[in-house]
């Protein structure tokens, strides 16, 4: 089965609103779902960085995000 | 608490400071100032107050804080009138300050009954309460809080365990009792009492209670073209920025920013170290102890709550006043620390030789200001002004360590991590309960990687900082160039 690509933006914006959190979130679920999701770090997602911290889901750009709405979008789409 | 997580209320604050610092750096604050509110708080966003207009004057509240300006004492000016004001009058006093207008007033019945009540025949509550503020009404214990004069004598003897104490965020965080309400039930610092920790900010639910900030000053003289400013980074600065920001790139970023010069506090710490050591094995020969002088709410909590050991703190300046003495005397340069302690906004004020503080927090927010990303600038530049030594500072029990290593004597040290055990700490020397020679007093949990500003969670930050200080030039103190 295709693994879903979660790509956390770790950009100097994103990071200062909450992308670590995301980060720390995003190796606790790749823990439980080895197999199924793949999880990637990038320096800057299309200049969103007015809505950071943003995150990239299987290439759709989602803006504002918190660890437990990224929580439950993967968990909805594994 | 030390995972400093981003709350909604942190990222608000955030983003004012970025708004300011990029008005102040692209030379518009004076028109677009007013804009802010309107700018953060949108009409179809997420809504944490009852309405809009409500949000907005919250923000332009804290937008007065963050000038420099208690928004009590300013209640009907705007942050364009206070920004005129600014260098005339004397900004805030007090660093931590109450947004009155954002504080929910917390419902403070301090002792109500809940459900575990069972009604039981011993009535210990009814029996105990010293004012007959309770009795039983429909098979339940009630409390009168009229009559009520929260002794909490009820709670104690509840066999059920069933009366409850409501306490504040706020005042349950304040570890000096510093924490009250006024008339309106709206929290109130008292400042005879105040240490300035920090600890109520990172409390409040609502982000009721913040800090004044430097952040447009520094913006202001990072601007301009011939600056001549050195920033002073505390010793827990290292991977405060992104894991995979090393302490080269943020160096070489500062001075892409606008910085002239970058220096480890940590180079302060090795000249206080040096010092502070041979203070205290002259008090040891004279059969004395010592109070380690490097915290300032520490210092600030035995002044105010320990007055007879005030003569037992080192005389030794702290390593961000030694940094920046020295830096004075070497360049004559502006000095702004920058570090993860709101404290040292109050220490600074004291001595001429710092010119501003910053947190990490206020530097990141600047950085996005001028469109730094830290994750993909690939600059470097060698740092390694401290030794081993002065770089652990940065936690609990470092100071104490090196305390051990200079003196080379078997000296009897004792740490307070936090400002509850400084206290129980400091108790017992006064009884004599506990005999030192020296104490290290750290108000923050953990030590300065514990610090309300800091952007890393403490334990992380320990461990960044323990590889950084083992990569150092010298081992001691007393080795490095500029101490031996
Ligand atoms: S830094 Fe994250 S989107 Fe630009």
């Amino acid at each position: 089965m295709k693994k879903l690509t979660v790509e956390v933006c770790i950009g100097t914006p994103c990071y200062l609103m909450g992308a670590r959190e995301l980060i720390d979130d995003m190796t606790e679920l790749q823990n439980e779902y080895e197999d199924k999701i793949k999880f990637k770090t990038l320096h800057c997602i299309e200049e969103r960085c007015e809505n950071a911290p943003i995150v990239k889901i299987d290439g759709e750009i989602y803006e504002e995000m918190t660890p437990d709405k990224l929580r439950e979008i993967i968990l909805e789409r594994i | 608490m030390a995972g400093n997580t981003v709350s909604e209320i942190v990222k608000i604050k955030r983003k004012i400071y970025i708004e300011l610092a990029k008005q102040v750096l692209n030379n518009e604050i004076e028109n677009k100032i007013s804009k802010i509110p309107f700018k953060i708080a949108k009409e179809d966003g997420e809504r944490y107050r009852c309405c809009v207009h409500k949000e907005r004057a919250i923000i332009e509240e804290r937008i007065k804080l963050v000038l420099g300006f208690d928004p009590k004492l300013h209640k009907n000016e705007k942050p364009v009138d206070l920004l005129k004001k600014r260098g005339q009058e004397d900004c805030c006093d007090n660093i931590v300050n109450v947004i009155e207008l954002a504080c929910d007033s917390c419902p403070i019945d301090k002792y109500t009954v809940t459900d575990s009540c069972r009604n039981c025949v011993a009535h210990k509550c009814v029996n105990t309460c010293p004012v007959d503020a309770i009795v039983t009404i429909q098979n339940k214990a009630f409390i009168d809080q009229k009559k009520c004069i929260e002794c909490g004598k009820c709670r104690e003897v509840c066999p059920y365990g069933a009366i409850h104490e409501n306490i504040r965020p706020c005042v349950r965080a304040c570890s000096v009792d510093a924490l009250t309400s006024n008339s309106e039930r709206k929290a109130k610092i008292d400042y005879e009492k105040c240490v300035d920790c920090g600890s109520c900010i990172r409390a409040c639910p609502f982000g009721a209670i913040s800090d004044s900030t430097e952040i447009v000053n520094v913006c202001r003289t990072i601007q301009k073209g011939k600056r001549n400013i050195t920033a002073l980074l505390a010793p827990s600065f290292v991977g405060q920025f992104g894991a995979k920001v090393k302490p080269e790139i943020l160096k070489s970023a500062l001075k892409e920013i606008g910085f002239d010069e970058v220096i480890e506090v940590g180079l302060g710490a090795d000249l206080v170290a040096v010092e502070e050591s041979q203070e205290l094995k002259e008090k040891i020969m004279e059969d004395d102890f010592l109070l380690s002088s490097c915290c300032p709410s520490f210092k600030k909590t035995v002044q105010k709550h320990f007055e007879e050991l005030k003569p037992k703190i080192s005389k030794t300046v702290s390593p961000m006043v030694k940094i920046a003495e020295k830096v004075k005397e070497d360049t004559g340069n502006k000095t702004v620390f920058i570090g993860p302690c709101i404290s040292k906004k109050a220490e600074s004020c004291k001595y001429d030789s710092v010119d501003h503080v910053l947190t990490f927090e206020e530097l990141m927010c600047i950085m996005v200001a001028a469109e730094m990303n830290l994750a993909s600038y690939e600059k470097k530049e060698g740092i390694k002004d401290s030794s081993s030594h002065g770089r652990q500072f940065a936690f609990s029990g470092g100071l104490s360590k090196v305390m051990e290593d200079l003196t080379e004597k078997e000296i009897k040290t004792v740490k307070g991590n936090g400002l509850d055990e400084c206290q129980k700490l400091l108790n017992e020397i006064m009884t004599g309960e506990t005999e030192i020679d020296f104490m290290e007093g750290m108000a923050c949990q953990g030590g300065c990687a514990g610090g309300p500003a800091n952007l890393n969670k403490s334990k992380v930050t320990k461990k960044l900082v323990e590889l950084f200080s083992n990569q150092a030039e010298y081992k001691r103190a007393d080795q490095n160039e500029y101490t031996a």
